[in-house]
C-alpha cells in the first residue's frame, strides 16, 4: 500500500504513560476502503492507539501522518460530551467547532439519524445508550472520511447497531474508511475486511479479515 | 478567537445551569469577606482592662475647690476599653491568663496627693505581651490625658491663687499650714515710705518689673497647661465599612475565590466529561483551552465586581458619603477587573492542569486561595517575606488597583503599575497552565 493511497498511517506511533507502556511503537495504515477491527483483550492498547490515530493524544514515539484535508471523527469508549448541555446543544457546539456551515442544521440531521431526543433536557440524564448515541452523532459532524469508533456498539440496541454499520458501509463505499475496536469477534467476521490485533500494547497481527482466524482470536483472548 | 468564544459560550451556559455551585461560589467568598471584616472589626473592640483601686476613690472629689465626677470620668474612659474593677490578687490572676490585657492600679493616698497639689499623683499600668497591648498603653494615656485636662483648671485656679497672695499679699493656706505673705504691692508700698537710696530704689524697680510678669501668669499657665489645642469637628466622611480598603478588599477577595475556583474547576471539568480529547484533536488547542477559562475568568469577575462596586456605590450615594469617586471611575474599573480575572483565572487555570479533576481542582483551589488571600492581608511593613510572596500572586496587585482605581485623586501611575504586574503574572501563570493541559490528556 503506497502512502499516497492511506488517508490515515502510525508511524512507530507508541505512548507510555509515565513508566507505563501502553503501546509499542505500531505501524498501521488505513486506506481508502477501508473496514478495520482492532481486536485483543481489555487492556491490549487498542484504545490507544485509536486515540493516537484520532489525534486525541499525542505519540510518545513515532508519528501519526493523515492525509492532507482528510477529515476524521472519533468515538471514544467513554462517551466524551458536555453532560450540562442538551444533545442538540452538543451537537452545535462540535459543528461549530469542526467548522459545520450551518451547524444548526447539521445537529437537527444526526439528532433525526441517530433518533436523538431534542429536548433540552441536559444530555448528563439521557439513558446510557442514547449518550453513545449522542458520542457517535458528534464522531459523525464535519463530515468525516475516517471513522474511529471505539467499541461502539457496546451500549446499543439491536437496530441502533444496525444503522451503525449501515452509515460506516456507506462511508466505505464512498471512498471514505472506518476502524473500530472490538471485542465481539461476530463483528469482526461480518463488517470488517481487515484485522489488526493487540496484545500487551504489541501488535500481533495485521492482515485481511479471512487471513485472521478464530483460533487465533481464542489465543489471544486466552 | 471564535473558538475560545464558543468555549466560553459553553461554559456560561453550564454556570448558569448549575445554580447551585454559582450560588455557593458567590455566596462563599462574599461570607469570608464579611468575616475578614468581622475579625478586623474586632481590631476595634473595647480591650478589657482591671482597675484596681487601693485609695477607695470617693464618687465625686473636690480640689482646689472644683468638684470631679470619679465615676464620670471613668466612664468616659469605658468608650474605648472597658474597666472592670478587681481586687489587685485577680487582677494580677487574670492578667496572666489574659482575661484582662492590663490593670490599671490607683495607689493609696493617691486623692490625699492629688488634693494637694503640689507632687503628682501616680497611677500604675501593667500591660500584657500581645498585638494589642500598645492600643491599651495608648487608651491609659487617653486616660491620664483626660484626667489631667480635667485637673488642670484646679491646678490652675489654685496656682493663680498663689500668685494672687504673691502680688497683693494676705492670708492663706499651703500644705494645709495657715501662711501670712506681705505681697508686692504692701511691699512696694514699704519702699517708698523707706530713705530712697540705691538699694531701695533697686529693690523697688525689682518690684515693679515682678508685679508686671505675674499680672501675666494667668494666660502663661494657660498656654502652658496647653501647648497646642486641638480643635476637633466630625465630617460625613466614609464609615469603616465603606472604606477604601474594605471596599478593595471586598472585591479583590471575592473575585479571587471565584474565578481560581471557577477556573482551576472548568479546565479540569473538560477532562472529567472526557471532552478534551475530542478539543485537543484539532478543534480547540489547549492554549486556546487555557486562555478560554482565562476569559471566563475576567468575564465573571467583570460581572460580579461591576455588581458589588455598583452596590456600593449605590449605599454611598444614599448615605449620601463622600470620598472616593463610586461611578467616574467604574471604567477604570472595569479594566482592574478584567486583569485582576484574567490573571487570577491563569492561576486557577494552573491549578485545574496539575490537580486534573474537577474535585480536587476545586479542592486544591480552595486550599490556595486562602493562604493567598491571608498573604495578601499581612502589612508587608510588619512582615516583609510575606510582603514579597505575595508580590508574586495577583491577588495584592488586585487590591491595590482596585483601591487606586476607585479611591487615589490620581489613580494611573499606580493602575499602570499594578496592571503591569497582572499582565505579566496572568502571562506566566497562563504559560505555565499551557504547558501543564498536556496532564490532561493522559
Amino acid at each position: 500500500m503506497s502512502s499516497e493511497q492511506t488517508l490515515l498511517s502510525a508511524r512507530g506511533a507508541g505512548r507510555t504513560f509515565g513508566q507505563t507502556t501502553a503501546l509499542e511503537p505500531v505501524d498501521l495504515d488505513i486506506a481508502p476502503g477501508d473496514a478495520l477491527a482492532l481486536v485483543g483483550p481489555n487492556g491490549a492498547g487498542k484504545s490507544t492507539l485509536i486515540a493516537l490515530l484520532a489525534g486525541a493524544l499525542e505519540p510518545s514515539t513515532g508519528r501519526i501522518e493523515r492525509r492532507k484535508g482528510v477529515r476524521v471523527g472519533w468515538a471514544p469508549q467513554r462517551p466524551a460530551q458536555y453532560g450540562r448541555l442538551s444533545a442538540r446543544e452538543n451537537l452545535e457546539l462540535f459543528a461549530r467547532l469542526e467548522g459545520e456551515h450551518e451547524p444548526e442544521e447539521a445537529a437537527a440531521r444526526l439528532l433525526e439519524e441517530f433518533d436523538l431526543p431534542g429536548k433540552a433536557s441536559a444530555s448528563a440524564n439521557l439513558s446510557v445508550g442514547n449518550r453513545q448515541r449522542l458520542n457517535l452523532a458528534i464522531a459523525c459532524l464535519g463530515r468525516p472520511e475516517v471513522l474511529l469508533l471505539d467499541e461502539p456498539t457496546a451500549a446499543l440496541d439491536p437496530e441502533q447497531q444496525r444503522r451503525l454499520w449501515e452509515r460506516a458501509s456507506a462511508l466505505r463505499e464512498a471512498g471514505g474508511a472506518f476502524a473500530f475496536a472490538t471485542q465481539n469477534l461476530d463483528e469482526l467476521e461480518r463488517y470488517a475486511d481487515r484485522v489488526a490485533a493487540l496484545r500487551d500494547g504489541r501488535l500481533v497481527f495485521v492482515g485481511p479479515a479471512d487471513e485472521y482466524d478464530r483460533s487465533q482470536a481464542d489465543t489471544l483472548f486466552a | 478567537m471564535t473558538r475560545i468564544w464558543l468555549l466560553l459560550r459553553k461554559d456560561a451556559l453550564v454556570l448558569r445551569r448549575s445554580p447551585l455551585v454559582l450560588g455557593i461560589l458567590l455566596a462563599y467568598p462574599l461570607t469570608i469577606a464579611v468575616l475578614v471584616g468581622l475579625v478586623a472589626s474586632y481590631a476595634n473592640a473595647k480591650p478589657r482592662v482591671a482597675l484596681v483601686d487601693e485609695d477607695n476613690l470617693p464618687p465625686t472629689v473636690t480640689i482646689g475647690g472644683h468638684r470631679f465626677h470619679v465615676d464620670r470620668t471613668i466612664q468616659q474612659v469605658s468608650r474605648n476599653v472597658k474597666l472592670v474593677r478587681l481586687s489587685p490578687d485577680a487582677a494580677a490572676q487574670q492578667l496572666k491568663t489574659g482575661k484582662v490585657v492590663a490593670v490599671l492600679t490607683v495607689p493609696p493616698g493617691f486623692i490625699s496627693t492629688l488634693k494637694e497639689m503640689v507632687r503628682s499623683p501616680r497611677l500604675e499600668v501593667q500591660l500584657s505581651h500581645g498585638t494589642i497591648s500598645s492600643r491599651v498603653d495608648q487608651q491609659v494615656q487617653a486616660l491620664v490625658y483626660s484626667l489631667n485636662r480635667q485637673l488642670q483648671r484646679a491646678y490652675i485656679d489654685t496656682n493663680l491663687g498663689y500668685v494672687t497672695l504673691i502680688l497683693r499679699g494676705g492670708k492663706g493656706t499651703f500644705l494645709g499650714r495657715p501662711i501670712s505673705i506681705l505681697g508686692l504691692e504692701r511691699a512696694q508700698k514699704v519702699l517708698a515710705r523707706m530713705p530712697q537710696t540705691a538699694d531701695v530704689r533697686t529693690l523697688d524697680d525689682f518690684i515693679h518689673d515682678a508685679r508686671l510678669a505675674l499680672a501675666n501668669t494667668g494666660d502663661a499657665l494657660q498656654a502652658t497647661a496647653h501647648p497646642i489645642e486641638l480643635d476637633r469637628s466630625h465630617d460625613r466622611g466614609r464609615t469603616w465599612v465603606l472604606s477604601a480598603n474594605v471596599q478593595a478588599y471586598a472585591l479583590a477577595l471575592t473575585i479571587t475565590f471565584l474565578t481560581l475556583m471557577l477556573a482551576a474547576g472548568s479546565l479540569a471539568a473538560e477532562r472529567d466529561e472526557n471532552v478534551i480529547g475530542r478539543l485537543a484533536r484539532g478543534l480547540v488547542g489547549l492554549g486556546h483551552l487555557v486562555w478560554a477559562k482565562v476569559a471566563l475568568a475576567a468575564a465573571l469577575a467583570l460581572v460580579l465586581g461591576l455588581a458589588i462596586a455598583v452596590a456600593f456605590g449605590v449605599i454611598i450615594q444614599v448615605g449620601g458619603v463622600t470620598g472616593g469617586e463610586p461611578w467616574r471611575r467604574l471604567p477604570l474599573l472595569v479594566v482592574g477587573l478584567l486583569l485582576a480575572g484574567g490573571s487570577l483565572g491563569a492561576l486557577g487555570a494552573l491549578l485545574g492542569a496539575l490537580a486534573r479533576e474537577a474535585r480536587s481542582a476545586s479542592l486544591v483551589a480552595l486550599l490556595v486561595v486562602l493562604p493567598i488571600v491571608f498573604l495578601g492581608l499581612i502589612p508587608s511593613e510588619i512582615v516583609p517575606p510575606a510582603g514579597w510572596a505575595s508580590s508574586a500572586l495577583p491577588f495584592t496587585h488586585s487590591f491595590e488597583l482596585f483601591r487606586s482605581a476607585l479611591f487615589d485623586l490620581s489613580p494611573w501611575g499606580e493602575v499602570v503599575k499594578q496592571a503591569v504586574w497582572l499582565v505579566v503574572l496572568g502571562g506566566i501563570f497562563g504559560t505555565l497552565a499551557r504547558l501543564g493541559a498536556r496532564r490532561l490528556l493522559v
